[in-house]
């Protein structure tokens, strides 16, 4: 134990500075744990700043989270706001947009309706000139084609649809005139054809009566009365043509020759027409079916051809034979024709133009549309061109089909002209060249007054044959005048032998 | 198409004859007896129916009636182409022949008894 005490002596010696050392380190510690315990209180008091801080750090968390969520709504607000803004943005711009294009609108639609204004304008423009020029212009057109029609007054300004609603209406408007003149036409024909028909029978019964009077009674007023009746009867003729009844009367096979005097005979200036027959063959004769309407042919060709041309001129009329046909060639020396009416006369002579009675004019000039119809119907050709004579040239061409040969057993009429080439020869053998000789006019000139001996260079004797021949004119008429006039007076039996 | 029944419907009337006239040329009276014969040659410039007439009578003489058969013509007609040819002294124109009339008797006895007496 003493070794322990010894040891714990000597550890007490060594523990001398241990103890120095642990007693600086309780004072150390004590002054640790001081300032561990001050550390701890302040730590204590850090704490509860912490704590405090930690809670007031809460609470301002709180309210942070709070705020966020304010703030996170606050956001939200404004964002709907923002959403609802945008939108009403968007409506406004819409809206503008709309207001834009209602004033587009509003700008195209008075812009339209200008237009709309200038169009309805020119409508009642249109419409008022269709009713007071268009139309009246067609109408008088369907009578007179040279009638100028005018278009609309503004070819480019209207509308198609407009153009094409005048045009339609005009077109049917001359549609309804057209099918209206059409029926009246129709039933003035058919009243005339009645009328005709009855009249030219009851002519051709007169005709009857007076040739049959004629060969028992001699006086020469039934000549005249006769050549009335058949002017008469040559009117009504071509009335019957044109209203479409049958013309006329039946014929036989008849003589080329006596037709065209037959038709001569049917003329006012009958006189003044020469026929010359070049026919190779005198028994030509036009068939029985077309006899009668060649007569009426001829007849107003020969009409139109005295009715133009001066009274004392006149009408040559040539009956050739060609190879395939005859032809009768009747030239006036008249005042000739326009070439419009030349043209119009071929349309009709054509047969091209429909003929209508209200066309024929007042007084009615029937002779072309008469001559185109029975061209028409019985296959013979007209024309005419102006003359060689200065006035109209109409040829009649008769087509080899209508022609035959008469019976050689029945004579020709007395007053038919005999071919020329059987009594006179038209052309000298015995010239080198061919000359045509001169024929002097059918027609004596009677009432021509004789020619008086020329005063020049007379003589005596002459002065008083030529006086004396004057005194016994005027004794011998007024012996005429006593005894009676004409034919009865035994005045002037010169010339007469007396048993 | 000749039907030989019936004369044929006239075509050709017998006025052309008359030129439009309407009384003879010339101052002849000419009736149905009057007595046509050819005096001198035709005349140049006439129509075709005076030449026939003027054939008609050349180798004698006719009356006008018959002359106006030959020409299937009616009288008047004749008439105006004979005084046409008469007028240009182509023809001849005679009185008609009187009909014979009742002889004066007394005339014939008186002449009979005054020619006894010439014996």
């Amino acid at each position: 134990m003493v070794v322990i005490v010894y040891v714990l002596a000597g550890a007490a010696a060594a523990a001398a500075p241990l103890l120095w050392l642990l007693r600086r380190a309780v004072r150390a510690t004590r002054a640790a744990e001081l300032r561990t315990g001050d550390a701890e209180a302040s730590a204590r008091a850090v704490g509860a700043r912490a704590d405090a801080a930690e809670q007031r750090s809460r609470a301002a968390d709180g309210t942070a989270r709070a705020a966020e969520a304010t703030a996170r709504a606050a956001e939200a607000t404004a964002r709907a706001a923002e959403d609802r803004a945008g939108a009403a943005s968007a409506r406004a711009d819409a809206a503008e947009e709309r207001t834009h294009a209602a004033d587009i609108a509003a700008r195209t639609a008075e812009a339209h309706r200008t237009v709309a204004d200038a169009r309805y304008a020119a409508a009642v423009r249109e419409l008022g000139h269709l009713a007071h020029e268009r139309l009246p212009a067609a109408t008088t057109a369907l009578t007179h084609p040279r009638t100028p029609v005018p278009g609309p007054l503004d070819v480019t300004g209207g509308t198609e649809e407009l153009q094409h609603a005048l045009e339609s209406a005009l077109t049917a408007a001359v549609r309804a005139v057209l099918a209206e003149r059409d029926r009246t036409d129709a039933a003035a024909r058919a009243a005339l054809r009645g009328a005709a028909s009855k009249i030219q029978a009851l002519l051709i019964q007169v005709r009857s009566l007076l040739e049959e009077i004629q060969l028992s009674v001699d006086d020469p007023r039934l000549l005249a009365l006769d050549f009335r009746n058949e002017l008469t009867l040559r009117r009504v003729q071509s009335l019957a043509v044109l209203s479409g009844a049958w013309p006329g009367m039946t014929r036989e096979d008849s003589p080329l020759a006596e037709l065209c005097v037959g038709a001569q005979s049917r003329v006012a200036g009958y006189a003044r027409i020469e026929i010359t027959n070049h026919l190779r063959e005198p028994r030509l004769a036009v068939a029985a079916r077309a006899a009668e309407p060649v007569a009426i042919a001829l007849a107003e060709i020969l009409g139109n051809a005295t009715a133009y041309s001066h009274p004392e001129t006149r009408v040559v009329v040539s009956i050739e034979q060609g190879s395939s046909g005859a032809l009768v060639v009747v030239d006036d020396m008249g005042v000739g024709m326009e070439p419009d009416q030349l043209e119009r006369a071929g349309d009709l002579l054509g047969g091209q133009a429909e003929v209508l009675l209200t066309e024929l004019g007042d007084p009615p000039q029937a002779g072309f549309a008469v001559i185109g119809l029975l061209c028409r119907q019985f296959g013979f050709g007209c024309r005419v061109e102006p003359s060689p004579y200065g006035g109209v040239r109409a040829i009649l061409r008769l087509p080899a089909d209508l022609l035959t040969l008469t019976d050689p057993a029945a004579p020709l009429s007395a007053l038919a002209p005999r071919p020329i080439t059987q009594t006179t020869p038209v052309f000298d053998e015995g010239d080198a060249l061919p000359t045509r000789k001169r024929r002097s006019p059918r027609v004596p000139q009677q009432d021509a007054p004789p020619a008086l001996p020329s005063p020049a260079g007379s003589t005596p004797d002459r002065a008083r044959s030529a006086w004396s021949a004057l005194q016994s004119g005027t004794l011998a008429g007024r012996s005429a005048v006593h005894h009676g006039p004409g034919l009865d007076g035994p005045a002037a039996p010169e010339g007469v032998e007396t048993p | 198409m000749t039907t030989p029944s019936g004369p044929r419907r006239r075509l050709v009337p017998a006025y052309l004859a008359t030129q439009g006239r309407t009384a003879a040329a010339g101052r002849h009276s000419l009736d149905r007896l009057s007595i046509l014969h050819a005096a001198a040659d035709l005349p140049a410039g006439l129509g075709g129916e005076h030449r026939q007439l003027w054939e008609l009578v050349r180798p004698g003489a006719l009356t006008v009636a018959e002359a106006a058969a030959h020409l299937r013509l009616p009288v008047s007609a004749t008439v105006f182409i004979a005084a046409d040819l008469a007028e240009r002294g182509a023809l001849k124109v005679r009185a008609p022949i009187p009909s014979a009339q009742p002889v004066n008797r007394d005339l014939a006895e008186r002449l009979l008894s005054g020619l006894r007496a010439l014996k």
